[in-house]
């Protein structure tokens, strides 16, 4: 399974890299603490100001990871060494992108203990469906962001590239994130919501049909 | 198997690098390429290994493009090159099993002991690529371009950073793959130390192969 075997190196490569996970992990936490500042003391809506929080801190963070998987393989001759092999493209980036879905999930659960304390949010009885929320939003960030990083691979200034990229392509998706997690943590049902699911899996799966499709021609050109 | 370079012509903004470079390797040869630097030596090698696509003219794999079946071809290919292209947060057994899974080789474990002793890496076998020295990074990289027991090997500089010891190595594992037919093209400026194995000499100039 070549894109297991992809996967498992990153992430082998993430958790020796006590630098990159450090700064990771004390960004997206400050930028929770920063923001739970910013809104208080006194929340007007507690779970729609604290899902914006997290959902917001998550993107920042999900963009030094993707920039991170990118650095990875320029390091070790940008992809020349993956193409090398005769592997499949796509296999390759389904690879990336499962590592970074695995990566934004850890950092996810370093902050919805943060965000439940700086905002005085959440309950056990919604966490199952909060974890299917976030497994969407982080399939369909993972799988645009992994195709974008590796657009924006070599370029001066990548992350702000990335930023530009990202967030206007993933505005539906991050609306539905907020708007579904509002809903988990405000009483419990979705049922008001419930269609922002649909537009979530969409995004999931046009990002990745559309990197099944252009994935192969980014990678040999940008070579 | 026979690699061909037809004509292949290469230009970097304003500056032509190959203008008509064509070279055929066929099985058994150890080629070396010689050439001044910027000559385009590495240019000719990367579009070889079908990393770069030329301008014009094509690299044939058996009389086929290889862009047709690049996949294949790159199974059929060992390069090596300046970069060691390997992750320096790995050790050498990690990355050669990485490299051996992508490739699809059976028993990706098999030849990396093999491979490792024969470089005299396997004391370093378990110690991560961070910390190695740029010989010892070559020896690592020669290894994974000869993991998957190619049928070409395209080695840029490949004595670039090895001791006395680490040219005897390479030059045994490149005397034996020519008696097993593979064929090779060595790149570089390294007559004396490559003179063990080559078979045939040519020269770029001008973005163009000539005999030397």
């Amino acid at each position: 399974m070549t894109f297991l075997t992809v996967a498992r190196k990153d992430l082998m490569l993430y958790v020796r890299d006590a630098r990159f996970l450090a700064t990771l992990g004390l960004f997206s936490a400050a930028l929770v603490l920063i923001l739970s500042v910013a809104f208080g003391p006194i929340f007007r809506d507690p779970p729609l100001e604290a899902a914006a929080t997290i959902w917001a801190a998550l993107f920042f963070a999900g963009v030094l990871g993707l920039s991170r998987s990118q650095d990875l393989e320029a390091e070790s001759g940008g992809s020349d060494a993956l193409r090398l092999t005769g592997a499949d493209p796509f296999a390759l980036y389904l690879g990336k992108t499962l590592a970074n879905i695995l990566l934004l999930s850890a950092v996810f659960l370093l902050l919805l203990p943060l965000t439940a304390v700086f905002f005085d949010v959440g309950s056990l009885k919604a966490l199952p469906a909060l974890l299917c929320v976030v497994g969407l939003a982080l399939v369909g960030y993972s799988a645009w962001g992994t195709l974008f990083a590796a657009l924006a691979r070599g370029l001066q200034a990548r992350e702000l590239l990335l930023s530009v990229l990202l967030f206007p392509s993933l505005v539906p998706l991050w609306i539905g994130a907020v708007k579904l997690t509002h809903a988990l943590w405000d009483g419990g049902t979705i049922e008001p919501v419930r269609d922002w699911i649909k537009v979530m899996a969409v995004m999931d799966i046009l990002g990745l049909a559309l990197a099944g499709w252009l994935f192969e021609s980014i990678q040999e050109a940008a070579e | 198997m026979i690699l061909r370079a037809d004509a292949v012509r290469k230009r970097f903004d304003e500056r032509t690098v190959l203008a008509g470079a064509s070279l055929t390797l066929a099985p058994g040869e150890v080629v070396l390429l010689s050439g001044a630097n910027g000559s385009g030596k590495t240019t000719f090698a990367r579009i070889l290994a079908t990393l770069l696509p030329p301008d014009d003219g094509e690299v044939l794999l058996d009389d086929e493009p290889v862009g047709e079946r690049r996949r294949a071809a790159r199974r059929a290919i060992g390069f090596a090159t300046h970069q060691p292209l390997l992750y320096s947060g790995l050790t050498p057994v990690e990355n050669l099993e990485f490299f051996g899974r992508l490739a699809g080789i059976a028993g990706a474990h098999a030849p990396i002991p093999a491979l490792l002793e024969r470089f005299g890496l396997t004391a370093f076998a378990h110690v991560p690529l961070a910390t190695f020295s740029r010989g010892m990074l070559q020896r690592v990289a020669l290894s994974r371009a000869l993991l998957n027991d190619p049928s070409f090997l395209i080695l840029d500089e490949p004595y670039a950073g090895l001791d006395t010891e680490g040219v005897s190595a390479l030059n045994a594992i490149l005397g034996e793959g020519r008696e097993r037919g593979t064929a090779t093209l060595l790149v570089g400026h390294d007559h004396d130390r490559a003179a063990a194995v080559t078979t045939r000499r040519v020269h770029l100039e001008r973005g163009r192969i000539e005999p030397s």
